[in-house]
């Protein structure tokens, strides 16, 4: 259990998190209370999301039906993707939830290797459900544990508002070249669930900083409204076409967008104040 | 875990007491420690920083030409290729604009701004809080696809750029070929050069977009008694750049590597010049498993001296046609291949400016190696692609493969501190232009 500081929403906890005094715009801690609240119901809506639509996926895994899992494979993930910051918090439950096999020294093989992407694995690699039970038993159990574990969490202020660049990041290091869903190559519902987890948080923040720094508010707002573009362009259905359909010159877009994206928003601390 | 560190963190403090907290004894045992330290310092510590005394190397950033072409190669170089994000003449004028003010600070070297520490600091701080000039050299290049992709460029493309072509025996990766942009980053070291790059990626994300990268360095040579200079042998471990035209003369350099006013070339071109890049790997396993004469008569030197058979050192000239059916140096030998010295292709010539590369491993365990190979040339298809097409077919070919590289337009240098990067292309173009300072 990595994760275990708990801060209480007081305004004494917020002003401890803000540090020394060093805030550059004139933002209050209090003036944090709202949002971080905000975000957390925006959290707990997410999870509950996740679990029921993890619920839907694992029975189908279970129930052997593979074409149903396949369909709810990607769409179970967004609510995960859009809330990975808090969820990586419990850095056991986002191993076992969503490692990928070259986090394990056997790869697929590997009997560490379990979670989405393992069950990802054996549907669209493999074309069945064989041996999915317990992955799917374990992947339900885990994420019921982190909806559990997060209710009992209060969202220290300066997790809540880095997570905006945490997605960023995430999406800049390890996603943009789409190895993340390598099996389903669904990964361009992750980037619209990293994207949109990212935003709301800059948004909730927005109110605080747009009239002190007019010129970064605007230039995170349209680097947003660049992705959502380049994205709406694959959109399918309800969900996305597939990575491979990306276009060079779109992953370029993207590539460029999230950068500066993760450049700006790692300012967003600072910003209010918080170490 | 968290106890752990917090008895460590006890154990320091009590020592720090103990140490601060004595009396006069105590003073003199610290001061003791004090001196063993000193002592020690002077012996050089396992992790103190090598030193060097050219830290403080500058090169002129200001001029006709671009620094880092006939710049005397340092021990460090890297070039990056680009995807370029600007499109509109605003969005280009704003990375010429900024790359140049990077590269006149980087160039120059100082103090970065100081940001309040609650944001990311200005500068990766690699360097230290002042940042040394260490002989940086940064050459901004286009390449083709720069000018194709906008249509208000694609009228102002220089000549004779083209997008690289695989050669008959390349195995070309295209994750390691082309781009819109590249960088040549030289210096004495290669965090320096790694510096450089990480500021420039800081302050373009929006416009560029790192596409791939290929370092490499040359091995220092102590200095000869007699001041003359050897060229730094390559990873076949020969001398490499014997035969290479002398950077330092202007009228030489004027004809082989800068576009001149008044040619065909456009205008805004003059002072500028080709960049050819290759990552040329090399089979080194193979290589050194080859006998030396072989290995001799394959590049046409002797490997010891550099010398041509028919010479005593590296810099003496081989005479061909006293030996025209190439008993003294084989007809396909690298080097007679690359320059037959007669009247005809002293067009071809071109100015060399490599590194060594070294990766890793391959798939098959062997070590991923040979050399980043970069050459400039007022007339690409005369220099690099006439000589290449020429030496298509050479014995060497068994035992390097090309993988990677591209083409670039190098720019014409900023005059002056009014000037920039890129300033006559946009005047071309027909963009209004106005200094670096607005």
């Amino acid at each position: 259990m990595h994760f275990r500081r708990y801060f209480s929403l007081s305004a004494f906890a917020l002003a401890a998190a803000a540090g020394s005094g060093l805030a550059l715009a004139a933002v209050s801690p209090l003036d944090l209370v709202k949002p971080v609240a905000d975000y957390k119901i925006y959290v707990s809506e997410k999870l509950e999301t996740l679990l029921t639509d993890t619920k839907a996926f694992t029975s189908a895994v279970k129930a052997g039906d593979v074409a149903k899992a396949k369909a709810l494979f990607a769409p179970t993930r967004m609510s995960y993707e859009a809330i990975e910051p808090i969820a990586e918090l419990f850095s056991d439950l986002d191993a076992s939830i969503d490692s990928r096999a070259d986090d394990h020294e056997k790869a697929e093989k590997d009997p560490g290797f379990t979670g989405f992407h393992r069950i990802e694995f054996q549907l669209f690699s493999e074309n069945s459900t064989e041996g999915m039970a317990p992955f799917a038993d374990k992947l339900l159990a885990d994420v019921t544990e982190l909806n559990k574990r997060i209710t009992d969490l209060t969202l220290p202020p300066e997790k809540v508002v880095g997570g905006a660049a945490a997605l960023m990041e995430e999406v800049a290091a390890t996603k943009i070249s789409g190895e993340e869903d390598r099996y389903s190559h669904t990964d361009l519902w992750d980037f619209k669930a990293n994207f949109d987890g990212s935003k709301k948080i800059f948004d909730l923040v927005r109110p605080l900083i747009e009239s002190g720094d007019g010129a970064f508010v605007t230039k995170v707002a349209g680097n947003f409204t660049t992705v959502d573009t380049t994205l709406a362009k694959y959109k399918s259905g309800s969900g996305y076409e597939l990575y491979d359909k990306l276009s060079e010159d779109d992953r370029k877009v993207l590539a460029a967008a999230v950068n500066t994206l993760a450049e700006d928003l790692s300012t967003l601390r600072g910003k209010l104040g918080l170490n | 875990m968290t106890q752990d560190i917090g008895k460590k963190r006890g154990i320091l403090t009590d020592r720090r007491r103990l140490l601060f907290g004595l009396g006069a004894a105590g003073g003199a045992m610290a001061a003791g420690l004090g001196a063993a330290r000193a002592d020690d310092r002077t012996a050089g510590q396992v992790t103190d920083a090598p030193v060097s005394d050219r830290t403080q190397q500058r090169q002129p950033f200001y001029g006709r030409h671009q620094a880092g072409i006939v710049t005397p190669r340092p021990e460090h170089g890297m070039i990056a290729s680009f995807d370029v994000l600007a499109t509109s003449p605003a969005e280009v004028k704003r990375l010429f604009k900024t790359l140049t003010d990077r590269i006149a600070f980087l160039m120059q070297g100082g103090t970065p701004p100081a940001l309040d520490p609650g944001l990311p600091p200005a500068d990766s701080g690699i360097l230290g809080p002042v940042i040394p000039p260490d002989n940086l050299t940064i050459t901004v290049s286009l390449g083709s696809s720069f000018f194709e992709q906008r249509d208000w460029l694609a009228d102002h493309k220089p000549l004779r750029l083209v997008r690289m072509t695989r050669f008959p025996n390349d195995a070309l990766e295209a994750a390691r070929c082309h781009g819109d942009l590249s960088l040549q980053i030289s210096s004495n070291s290669q965090d320096t050069n790694i510096h450089a790059l990480r500021d420039i990626l800081k302050n373009l994300p929006d416009l560029m977009v790192l596409r791939w990268k290929q370092e490499g360095s040359v091995p220092a040579l102590p200095a000869k008694p007699d001041g003359t200079r050897e060229s730094a042998r390559n990873f076949l471990g020969f001398r490499d750049g014997s035969a290479n035209p002398d950077g330092g003369n202007a009228p030489l350099m004027d004809r082989i590597v800068w576009i001149q006013e008044g040619g065909r070339e456009p205008g805004w071109a003059a002072g500028g010049t080709y960049q050819a890049v290759r990552i040329i790997r090399n089979f080194v396993e193979r290589w050194d498993r080859t006998p030396l004469g072989e290995q001799e008569r394959i590049i046409g030197r002797m490997k010891a001296t550099g010398a041509p058979f028919d010479g005593r050192t590296e810099d003496d000239v081989p005479d061909y046609a006293a030996d025209p059916a190439g008993m003294v140096t084989p007809l396909d030998a690298h080097i007679r291949l690359a320059n037959p010295r007669v009247a005809e292709t002293q067009a071809n010539l071109m100015l060399r400016r490599p590194f060594n590369y070294s990766n890793g491993v391959t798939k098959s365990g062997q070590l991923e190696q040979g050399l980043l190979f970069i050459a400039y040339q007022a007339d690409l298809e005369k220099g690099f692609i006439a000589v290449q097409t020429r030496l298509s077919g050479e014995p060497l070919e068994e035992y390097i493969k090309p993988i990677g590289g591209g083409y670039f337009f190098t720019l014409p240098g900023p005059v002056d501190k009014a000037d920039f990067l890129g300033r006559t292309l946009l005047e071309a173009a027909g963009q209004a232009v106005s200094g670096l300072k607005p």
